[in-house]
């Protein structure tokens, strides 16, 4: 792929994850359990790590998270974003290379895992309560089949996107 | 669908995750006890410890910071936090607690209501 053709797919993929995002953050919360979300912008994030590599997929989330926190959602949200987002992106970046297109879902899925436990590490941090640790068995839940489910999903956008 | 055997013993990891995840909210909900105190935090500091057990009149109080506003209603062994200008409203959603455990939490304005079973 060009250089050109890169940076257009990435600015490209960074509106799409702002978008649905953004759409995502209307939806109310499932579950009233803090950090419980579909977290479909993450089909974006491992679709642009997988078609266009470390660095512009790095672009393209840190993109979409400072958007997304000034679209919707807040600077005080922003702190957890990142974590969650840099955690997720660590094990993306690690594992990317180590797995066939249609496993995509076990870096999701582990990339989720990643994500909420940054997220409750940082809530204890700023509560300073260590007792929010019991929420981590359901927030473990959630990763998995919300992590599996968006990876799947990359799996079939990449394929479309191989297309063109 | 054909799945290969290196997918099903990934599958079969994330399912033993699963389980474990099951197993870990069952321990959460059989360890705890009835309440005893609440201890409520915002950003990390104590703003109140209260005896639920000696609770004869219920009473509500507020949290307010710069961060936003929560109307706390304590009863006899029990506690809630019943409104809140939070986005989320995950906080006032966890409705009534009376066991030990799993805190209310209002994350966007760092609000926590721990639970203790005096033990």
């Amino acid at each position: 792929m060009s250089r050109t053709k890169k940076l257009v797919l990435a600015a490209a993929l960074a509106a799409a994850a702002l978008g649905i995002y953004v759409l995502e953050a209307q939806i109310p919360a499932p579950l009233p359990i803090p950090g419980v979300k579909l977290g479909l912008a993450n089909i974006i994030t491992l679709t642009a790590m997988a078609l266009l590599g470390r660095k512009l997929s790095a672009a393209t989330l840190a993109l979409r998270l400072l958007l997304g926190s000034m679209f919707a959602g807040g600077f005080s949200a922003l702190l957890y974003s990142v974590a969650g987002g840099a955690a997720a992106y660590a094990v993306m970046a690690g594992l990317i290379g180590l797995f066939p297109e249609k496993r995509l879902w076990v870096i999701s899925a582990l990339a989720a895992i990643a994500h909420n436990a940054a997220q409750l590490v940082c809530a204890v941090l700023v509560t300073g309560t260590a007792g929010l640790f019991w929420y981590a068995p359901a927030l473990l839940i959630s990763a998995i089949l919300t992590g599996a489910f968006t990876g799947i999903a990359a799996t079939f956008l990449l394929r479309g996107l191989k297309k063109i | 669908m054909k799945t290969d055997r290196k997918t099903k013993n990934w599958i079969l990891l994330f399912l033993l995750l699963l389980c474990l995840g099951a197993l870990g909210v069952f321990c959460a909900r059989s360890l705890s006890a009835p309440a005893v105190t609440a201890r409520v935090s915002v950003d990390g500091e104590c703003v109140k410890v209260i005896d639920l057990r000696a609770v004869t009149l219920p009473y509500e109080f507020e949290v307010s910071s710069e961060l936003g506003r929560n109307l706390v209603r304590v009863e006899h062994g029990c506690i809630a936090v019943i409104e809140s200008d939070c986005p989320e409203q995950i906080c006032v959603r966890q409705g009534f607690v009376q066991e030990s455990g799993i805190p209310i939490v209002c994350l966007p304005h760092r609000l926590v209501i721990e639970l203790e079973d005096g033990e």
